[in-house]
């Protein structure tokens, strides 16, 4: 696996500053997301009869399924937390995320296209009606799609301190290098 | 080549091979860390649905075993005729703010189009705002409704009044149980034939039943507001929806 090399755009200097600024951002990243999943499954967990109605409202599952999903999904995020919390296998967590994104940015751009008025649900509610959905949609499309980014760089650039990753001694690959996890 | 500089050159080979041989440990450490990550986390969700589901399997059981309210018609109060042409179906919730606002605009013009026989209405109150209150009162107002319609289906329409006109604002406790006995009360109900069915919150099977319907239906907010099955989008067109559907 051979991945580009990060720095070869910018000039030295600031490519050292990436280099050393890399682990604390990735870092920062994990918690960020960590906490954002934390969120986001408690709310939907706590209120698990407005989650399937939520599920429900974006008719795109069939009724059998609806229930599984929600369940699923806020278990789903809950892992995440524990993953990107803990750091253990931050670039499967990461890429975890990312899917996670793209499957929300379908479901809600699929709700715009055969303009249903919902609520996204996104962090717990039932997906309710609202009477202009359109800037909900969007608010919801560009943050996903913010943080579908994100967490291709952090699935990108994984090694990070405070990780049990580090602890255990997985290596990942980075810039065609391999180094610890963390230092 | 001199010998030196054989030697350290094979020097050199050895500790490149022995730091490509630890890369590649520490890759597969990656690799398997990964993998037991994944496998527990498909083992985690995979059994939280499980566990969901036979708990819900279990409330849907014992919410079958309890009688729903006595005279309940087409899944909610029916007021007017069983022979209108039309029939207007309203789903609501005793704790949206949009619900109250609707009632209070159309009460007349309803009542009206039900004295002279065109309109049946069925209120639908549904169970979908626990969120915003700290003692579900979305499900405790239905349920007391419930214990209303069950003990006297003519003081429902006028419960059902009250409980809008005594809207708990939104992110509250909501009423309280004698709040919601007192306004039974006021309705014409004796307190003792839904005291224990309001406190108990005995018809909670019965709110989730008809929230579940509600929403199978695709109906996602309140108020829904529905003529002979077909959803009314705009409050505006109710009047003349109606008066198309009477003929």
């Amino acid at each position: 696996m051979s991945l580009p090399d990060i720095g070869e755009m910018v000039n030295p200097v600031l490519k050292q500053r990436l280099t050393t600024a890399q682990p604390w951002l990735s870092a920062l990243t994990r918690l960020g997301l960590a906490a954002m999943f934390a969120v986001s499954g408690w709310s939907k967990v706590n209120e698990l009869e407005d989650t399937v109605r939520s599920v429900r409202a974006y008719q795109l599952l069939p009724e059998a399924v609806v229930r599984p999903f929600a369940y699923g999904l806020p278990m789903i995020e809950l892992c995440l937390t524990v993953i990107l919390l803990l750091g253990i296998g931050i670039r499967l967590g990461a890429l975890l995320t990312a899917a996670l994104m793209v499957m929300f940015m379908f479901g809600v751009s699929m709700a715009w296209i055969r303009g249903l008025s919902i609520d996204c649900g996104c962090f717990g509610g039932a997906g309710g009606e609202v009477p202009d959905p359109v800037p909900g949609y969007i608010t919801v499309l560009l943050r996903d799609a913010a943080l579908l980014l994100v967490s291709l760089a952090l699935a990108r650039w994984p090694r990070s301190p405070f990780s049990l990753d580090g602890l255990l001694g997985a290596h990942y690959e980075q810039d065609g290098k391999s180094a610890p996890a963390a230092r | 080549m001199t010998n030196a500089r054989q030697a350290r050159t094979a020097r050199e080979k050895a500790a490149e091979m022995r730091a490509a041989a630890a890369r590649k440990q520490a890759r597969q450490r990656a690799t398997a860390i990964a993998g037991a990550v994944l496998a527990a986390l498909v083992i985690v969700v995979a059994s939280g649905i499980l566990i969901l589901t036979a708990k819900q399997d279990k409330t849907a059981k014992e919410r079958a075993a309890v009688a729903p309210p006595a005279n309940i018609v087409d899944g909610g109060l029916q007021i007017g005729s069983s022979s209108a042409k039309v029939t207007l179906d309203v789903w609501e919730d005793f704790q949206c703010p949009a619900c109250q606002v609707f009632k209070e605009q159309f009460k007349t013009e309803i009542e009206g189009w039900v004295a002279d026989g065109t309109v049946r209405v069925i209120y639908h109150p549904v169970s979908i705002l626990n969120r915003y209150s700290s003692t579900e009162y979305s499900t405790r107002s239905l349920n007391a409704f419930a214990a209303v319609i069950n003990a006297d289906p003519t003081a429902a329409e006028q419960y059902h009044d009250l409980l809008f006109a005594n809207q708990p604002p939104e992110n509250t406790a909501g009423l309280p149980d004698a709040k919601l006995l007192d306004l039974a009360e006021q309705a014409g109900v004796q307190r003792s034939a839904v005291e224990a069915a309001i406190t108990g919150v005995e018809y909670r099977g019965w709110t989730e039943t008809v929230t579940d319907d509600f929403s199978k239906r695709g109906y996602t907010g309140t108020p829904t507001i529905v003529v002979n099955g077909k959803q009314v989008e705009k409050w505006e067109e109710l009047a003349s929806t109606v008066q198309q559907a009477a003929g």
